[in-house]
């Protein structure tokens, strides 16, 4: 117990120090650490600004350059894991993700046509065409006024066929260019990001994550079932819907701007339930800075560690591959209700 | 005696599921402050009917009273605080700890994070079933008996007037059956109505106060005449020819081999 505690502060205040470094990590020289520390020695020292750099460019570089991409990686980040957590609780499955029932597909799908025909921005085609395949699931998979989890999961592999068919489709009469920005898109990455993306993804983010913030308990009530739920005084069924409408609404947003960051939203709330336990009222918010920190960090090896960028979306599979397959094999816990 | 308390009032109850008539025209009081055993067949609509009460099947046709309100008028919130309900098993998925499963129960009165009053409640009901010492472990590590333990615990955090329980024993090892039903008739003398459907007529006649059978979509008892275990009203029920073997002023039940090799 104490132990858990002593984690849970450090997961609190470590995020400052991370974002603090990486806003100086970065190919360029002129931004690193001991270039600014320089500077402010000159300044110091002599009074005057100093002539080995170019404050206006720093300025430029921290503030409109690597600023937004981190607010935005850790929104991103924090979006997917608090959803994926969310979901998992209500689905009362730990190998969901708010990828399952079609928001992924749906999303590239949007995004593809946008960037083939240029009609709408891609960030916005993306994000209602997200919002789009999760109805389209939930709404398939609705009979009677109840709602099967499972035939939930079924209806969102048909309509991540649908559009993963559709997606292909629209490739295959896409010319080269517009071909190569669709597989990148798909592939997701941040190094679009900029201040306007981020204002443009921040309002859905946060007020689908305060909605989840406030349901925090409640999902450790919906863990437990729908008939322990509805004879202790909730109502299952309103409440699993105001959970997944605001998981899906802050993941579509992060997928519109950053593309298919795969497993992401799957392998962070098992990363913060084996360090603090299920119990979701502490859980939400952590998933929430953990899951932006491990994000952030993921985004400065892949625009440091080589000479060009490998995008997150490729990391974070490659890292959250063998992860998944070893939680599948190690928690015993398949579909039986 | 006195006047009788009525917790419970089904009038006329009728209930399909799809096509097949489960309950047709159901009558029955049932008493306050006393456990009430419902038995019958497999597939009777024992657990239908208590699943009705509790409110996870709505009804369309006829009447539950519950203490001058009619159930299918009653808010959520209102049935929370009549009504607990315990199924069978419940299949846990993650682990929590024995403190937050309990507190769970408290989900009605809840606007987003339980206060001190919740989790005093919490140890309250823990140390009603005498398993405070568990509140820290973890509920998925523990026995089939102890989860049990925890779940009327969860339960009764909710502060019901009326106990609805679905064949809460038949998951249960001997030890924890007697434990399990002892409890049930403590909480009668604290003042709760427990209703509870049994598979196993012997459990049923051991502690029992009342019997409740279900039997071609109606509920029966005994003639005033006779005793719940009259070997003759039980095969009528069962189906089966039985032997009534007394005990402690009251009967065993076992199938009457002798008649049931003649039959063969």
């Amino acid at each position: 117990m104490k132990n858990t505690k002593l984690l849970a502060i450090v997961l609190y205040s470590l995020p400052i120090p991370v974002i603090l470094m990486s806003l100086f990590t970065g190919p360029s020289e002129m931004a690193s650490t001991s270039s600014i520390f320089a500077y402010f020695k000159d300044f110091l020292i002599s009074g005057t600004a100093g002539k080995a750099i170019d404050f206006q460019t720093i300025q430029a570089i921290l503030f409109e350059v690597r600023l937004p991409r981190i607010l935005l990686a850790f929104l991103v980040g924090g979006a997917l894991s608090v959803s994926g957590n969310s979901l998992q609780a209500i689905f009362r499955n730990p190998l969901v993700s708010p990828y399952v029932l079609g928001l992924s597909s749906g999303a590239a799908f949007g995004a593809a046509l946008a960037l083939a025909w240029a009609f709408i921005p891609v960030q916005l085609s993306a994000f209602l065409f997200g919002l789009l395949a999760v109805a389209f699931s939930y709404f398939a998979a609705r009979k009677h006024k109840s709602l099967s989890i499972v035939s939930l999961i079924l209806s969102g592999v048909i309509v991540t066929g649908i559009f993963t068919a559709l997606l292909t489709v629209v490739q295959f009469l896409s010319d080269p260019f517009k071909l190569q920005s669709i597989v990148h898109w798909t592939m997701g990455n941040l190094h679009n990001a900029s201040w306007k993306l981020f204002n443009a993804s921040a309002f859905p983010v946060l007020a689908g994550l305060i909605i989840l913030f406030m349901m925090r308990w409640r999902l450790n009530v919906l863990a437990l079932g729908d008939e322990e739920a509805l004879t202790s005084g909730i109502n299952p069924v309103r409440n699993k819907l105001i959970v997944l409408v605001a998981a899906t609404l802050a993941s579509s947003a992060a997928v519109s701007v950053a593309g298919i960051i795969g497993l992401y939203g799957l392998i962070v709330p098992h990363m913060v339930r084996m360090m603090v336990g299920p119990d979701n009222r502490q859980s939400t918010l952590l998933n929430f800075l953990f899951g932006g920190m491990f994000l952030l960090i993921i985004d400065d090896f892949s625009r440091t560690i080589a000479g060009f960028e490998i995008p997150v979306g490729v990391i974070t599979m490659l890292i959250g591959a063998p992860f998944f397959l070893y939680l599948m094999k190690k928690t015993n816990i398949g579909w039986e209700q | 005696m006195g006047a009788v308390n009525t917790a419970v009032s089904i009038q006329n109850l009728s209930f399909s599921y799809e096509k097949k008539l489960v309950l047709h025209e159901a009558s029955a009081d049932i008493e306050a402050f006393r456990l009430t055993v419902i038995l019958g067949k497999n597939g009777s609509g024992k657990s239908t009917l208590l699943r009705i009460i509790a409110g996870l099947l709505p009804y369309k046709h006829g009447n539950i009273n519950v203490a001058g309100t009619e159930l299918k008028q009653m808010s959520l919130h209102h049935r929370a605080r009549t009504f607990g309900f315990l199924g069978q098993k419940h299949k846990a998925v993650f682990p929590f700890t024995v403190e937050q499963v309990v507190l769970t129960g408290r989900a009605g009165f809840i606007n987003f994070v339980p206060e001190k009053k919740d989790y005093e409640l919490a140890d309250k009901a823990l140390q009603k079933v005498n398993i405070l010492e568990l509140k820290n472990r973890i509920y998925t590590e523990l026995s089939g008996g102890e989860q049990q333990l925890v779940m009327i615990a969860r339960v009764l955090a909710q502060e019901p007037q009326i106990l609805l329980l679905d064949e809460p024993t038949t998951h249960l090892d001997f030890n924890n059956q007697i434990t399990f039903m002892k409890l049930l008739k403590e909480f009668t003398f604290n003042k709760l109505t427990v209703i509870a459907v049994l598979h196993d007529p012997n459990m049923a006649f051991l502690y029992g106060d009342d019997f409740l059978f279900v039997k071609e979509g109606k509920l029966i008892r005994p003639k005033a005449t006779v005793n719940p275990w009259d070997t003759e009203f039980l095969q009528s029920v069962y189906g089966h020819n039985l032997q009534a073997i007394p005990h402690a002023n009251r009967a065993l039940i076992v199938p009457d081999l002798q008649q049931e090799i003649q039959h063969d």
